[in-house]
């Protein structure tokens, strides 16, 4: 039997007292921010021992009615949870200490993220936008849109933020005190807002099970349809080739390389058993891994080889998939609260 | 569209049929006790429904619920869950249906399944004059949510009080009882017995498969309204028998032993609430100068003036009976079906009239009117009224009907109405998709609801379906009981509904 190219080696886990909504890295990787489901904010501290890694959480926080995301400042030592009682706060990246709170809307925020070089946090409020500063200080609120946003999503020149809403994609190049708007539309609810890390591609999964994709250069538009249910994940390779998604318990991988995905038929990489929830790619190489309402965590490389190259399985469900910012270590965060790392390790 | 790859077949995933919704024939039972049961609770303002949440959020149940109210709503309990949501329609394409879905509650719902501990119930309140469509298509065409949460029931709140001039004037108090599973008639206490009876009576000829408690206050229990299981397709179909029989053109008989003479057949106060014709009427407003008015055109008071009119009046029927018990009040039926498909003839306010074959309308223009019944001989008869006494108010002063029956309501005027079939032909599967499909790309529109239980041609098992606007979904279920008559029973409600199209399209669906 042929030697995998790589597999992934469990280096640590801890249990938390919530449900793993969200999790994000430190840019050291040496600490994660969790986002706890029914409202608990984490920071978890890899520790290094003689023989082996281990992790130290502490809880540090607390939203209201749930905390639905937690994203890191490029760069930066803090970090900020959203909650579903419509607040942000801004957190010391080493000891969780609250540095600043807004409460920018009465309900939940779908969506924050931060810009690529961390001079702007978006958030949306139905269908409003704001931006923030790096001291979570009120910077702009975009006009509100017509319809609800559902994902925000930065180019990575950090120009350029898309909003994913009912009817299409909105754009607001962000350039103060300009902040011009362009609409691409598109007759379905959108789901998400990836943009290739090249610049070149925007795409959204819709509610309607299809990807719809433009590229920005020339404005022209397409589309992949066949989805057995809607597509809300959608996740470049770092060389900005292979468009990552999923299609119940396959994931499905088109080619933008050459002349594009048009006329092709995707890669459908099969192994789990069931629903795929969570994918995520390597964000400085092409690796692949996927989590399931099978309990599996699997690696892949597509391109390569059509089967998973490896693959555990977690304690529960698993609820969050990130990669660390140096593409060597992948954070699982499942339903009972267990958050794993793993270890990317080459082997030819 | 230039460049756009479909691919299907996706891991063996069946390619969607044209109801986006594949009609699914297989022997598995669904499994609902996995899923969170979600209660879609709607009603118009006044109505009782934060009366209703509040008690249900209050109580000491024990489970674990969580509340989705529209955004200005007041609903507070400490102790659980309550989110704020601005409604928001999607229209999305499901195969080749195009339906609208509530896409903050998609948000909503995903933020719900981010929990160790999923919760016992979630409600979803709606406001007073939405559509409970969109919201229960929400819960069939989300792949991902069809599994994770299951449609408990729509529980629609009434106001007893005021329903009858709602569903005068605007078509969502209909179409929110249409949808229904549970109704609640509430504010009993603000109303008499009669307006009760008619509200009901109006109700139910909307919707005649929703179960109808009376309260005051929201006083229902708890497992009334949650823990329904009226979508779960393991329950059997649940349905007023009498609906499921042919409608007749009155609603009551009874049969009477009557001595020779002439008997008052009173019409009750009741009658002058009562209405035949929407259009130009105002039903509420008491004014008898007005009714009178109309009727005075016609002639004057006297006891033998007859004249023919297919309007205003009571329709009743007195038939000679040869018997005094069921079946002879069953043997009566016929002929009586016969009299009311008759020009009726006119009988003035203190009127005779006889035994026979003719249909009479009654004047109830004048409080404590009605007329007089001429006996030449002793004899028994069956009086057939168009409404119930409990709404006409008819009765033979001074004597009690041996027997009696109901039949069931049919009030034609109503837009929106409930149509049964009954037959016990066995069913082709293949022709009943068809139907079904063309059915719902076609009326899907109109139909608000359909539920039923079918025997198929070849198969010891129930076929059991259920739908809501265009999202239908069907399974096999438990056997058919031994020696029992394999009836196929079939529901809809809608508006503008034809029962002889409906009837000639099921037909054509026998093996």
């Amino acid at each position: 039997m042929k030697r995998p190219a790589a597999m992934l080696e469990p280096c640590g886990s801890v249990v938390l007292d919530d449900f793993v909504a969200d999790i994000a890295w430190s840019p050291d990787g040496a600490r994660l921010a969790v986002a706890g489901g029914e409202g608990k904010v984490f920071l978890v501290e890899r520790v290094s021992g003689a023989t082996a890694q281990a992790l130290a959480a502490h809880e540090v926080g607390e939203h209201l009615l749930g905390t639905q995301s937690v994203v890191w400042q490029p760069r930066g030592a803090a970090f900020v949870s959203s909650g579903q009682d419509g607040t942000l706060a801004l957190r010391d990246g080493l000891d969780g200490r609250l540095l600043a709170q807004q409460r920018p809307a009465a309900r939940g925020l779908p969506a924050t993220a931060w810009s690529p070089d961390g001079r702007w946090l978006a958030s949306s409020a139905g269908k409003q936008i704001f931006l923030w500063t790096p001291a979570l200080e009120p910077a702009h609120a975009l006009p509100p849109l017509d319809a609800a946003v559902a994902a925000l999503g930065w180019d990575r020149a950090g120009r350029d933020l898309a909003a994913a809403v009912n009817g299409g994609m909105v754009v607001h190049r962000i350039e103060p005190p300009q902040f011009q708007m362009r609409r691409y539309p598109w007759a379905a609810p959108c789901l998400t807002a990836s943009y290739s890390p090249n610049g070149k591609v925007l795409v959204t999964g819709t509610q309607d099970g299809s990807v719809h994709f433009w590229y920005l250069a020339t404005g022209r538009d397409s589309q992949m349809r066949g989805y057995p249910g809607k597509v809300d994940v959608t996740v470049w390779s770092a060389d900005s080739r292979w468009l990552a998604t999923i299609a119940d318990s396959q994931v499905v991988i088109w080619d933008f390389g050459g002349r594009g995905p048009e006329g092709s038929r995707p890669q459908q990489l099969a192994g789990h058993t069931d629903r795929i929830d969570c994918l995520a790619f390597q964000p400085n190489g092409n690796f692949l891994v996927s989590a399931g309402r099978d309990w599996r965590l699997s690696l892949w490389l597509p391109g390569k080889t059509p089967g998973a190259l490896d693959a555990h399985l977690a304690d529960s469900e698993p609820s969050a998939l990130r990669w660390s910012p140096d593409g060597r270590f992948v954070a699982l965060g499942e339903r009972r609260g267990r958050l794993a790392i793993y270890e990317l390790v080459r082997l030819s | 569209m230039a460049g756009s790859v479909a691919f299907m077949l996706m891991g063996g995933v069946p390619v969607r049929a044209v109801l986006g919704h594949a009609l699914r024939y297989h022997g598995s039972i669904m499994r609902t006790t996995d899923r969170i049961p979600v209660t879609v609770l709607t009603g118009f303002l006044g109505s009782g429904k934060t009366t209703l949440l509040n008690r249900i959020l209050s109580e000491q149940h024990g489970k674990r619920i969580a509340v989705i109210e529209n955004e200005f709503g007041e609903v507070g309990v400490d102790h659980q869950l309550v989110i704020g949501a601005e409604e928001e329609i999607f229209e999305t394409n499901n195969g080749c249906i195009c339906c609208t879905v509530r896409g903050d509650l998609l948000r909503i719902l995903g933020q719900l399944l981010k929990r160790r501990d999923r919760f016992d119930h979630i409600i979803v309140e709606t406001t007073g004059m939405a559509d409970p469509g969109p919201v229960a298509q929400t819960f069939f065409l989300d792949d991902d949510f069809k599994h994770q949460f299951t449609l408990d029931a729509i529980v629609t709140l009434v106001d007893a009080r005021h329903m009858e001039r709602h569903l005068d004037e605007m078509k969502e108090p209909g179409e929110q009882v249409a949808f229904a599973d549970v109704i609640l008639l509430n504010k009993t206490d603000l109303v008499d017995e009669a307006t009760l009876e008619r509200v009901e009576r109006r109700v139910r000829a909307i919707n005649a498969t929703a179960r109808v408690f009376r309260t005051r206050n929201a006083d229902i229990p708890i497992d009334a309204v949650l823990g329904v299981g009226a979508f779960d397709l393991q329950r059997a179909l649940a349905v007023d028998a009498a609906f499921l029989e042919p409608q007749y053109p009155f609603e009551w008989a009874g049969v009477y032993d009557l001595p020779a003479g002439r008997h008052a057949l009173h019409t009750g106060a009741a009658a002058h609430a009562h209405h035949h014709d929407h259009d130009g009427h105002d039903h509420h407003d008491h004014d008898h100068d007005h009714h009178a008015h109309e009727h005075h055109a016609h002639g004057d008071h006297g006891h033998d003036h007859h004249g023919h009119d297919h309007g205003d009046g009571l329709g009743v029927a007195v038939l000679p009976c040869s018997g005094r018990d069921e079946a002879a009040l069953a043997a009566c039926i016929e002929p009586a079906v016969r009299a009311f498909a008759e020009d009726a003839v006119r009988i003035d306010c203190g009127g005779a009239l006889q035994a026979g074959r003719a249909l009479h309308r009654i004047d109830i223009s004048h409080e404590g009117g009605g007329a007089v019944l001429e006996m030449p001989s002793a004899g028994t008869v069956a009086v057939f009224c168009e409404h119930a006494p409990a709404e006409s108010g008819l009765r033979l002063a001074g004597h009690a009907p041996v027997v009696q029956r109901a039949f069931a309501s049919h009030h034609h005027d109503e837009k929106i109405t409930s149509i049964g079939l009954t037959d016990p032909r066995p069913v082709d599967f293949r022709k009943f998709e068809e139907w079904i499909s063309y059915l719902l790309k076609s009326r899907g529109e109109d139909i608000f609801r359909m539920k039923g239980v079918v025997s198929l041609k070849g198969e010891d098992r129930r076929y059991v379906f259920h739908g809501v606007h265009m999202m239908f979904d069907g399974q096999i279920e438990r056997p058919w009981p031994v020696g029992a008559e394999r009836l196929n029973t079939l529901v809809f409600i809608g508006r503008n509904l034809d029962r002889q199209e409906l009837e000639a399209g099921f037909h054509g669906c026998f093996a």
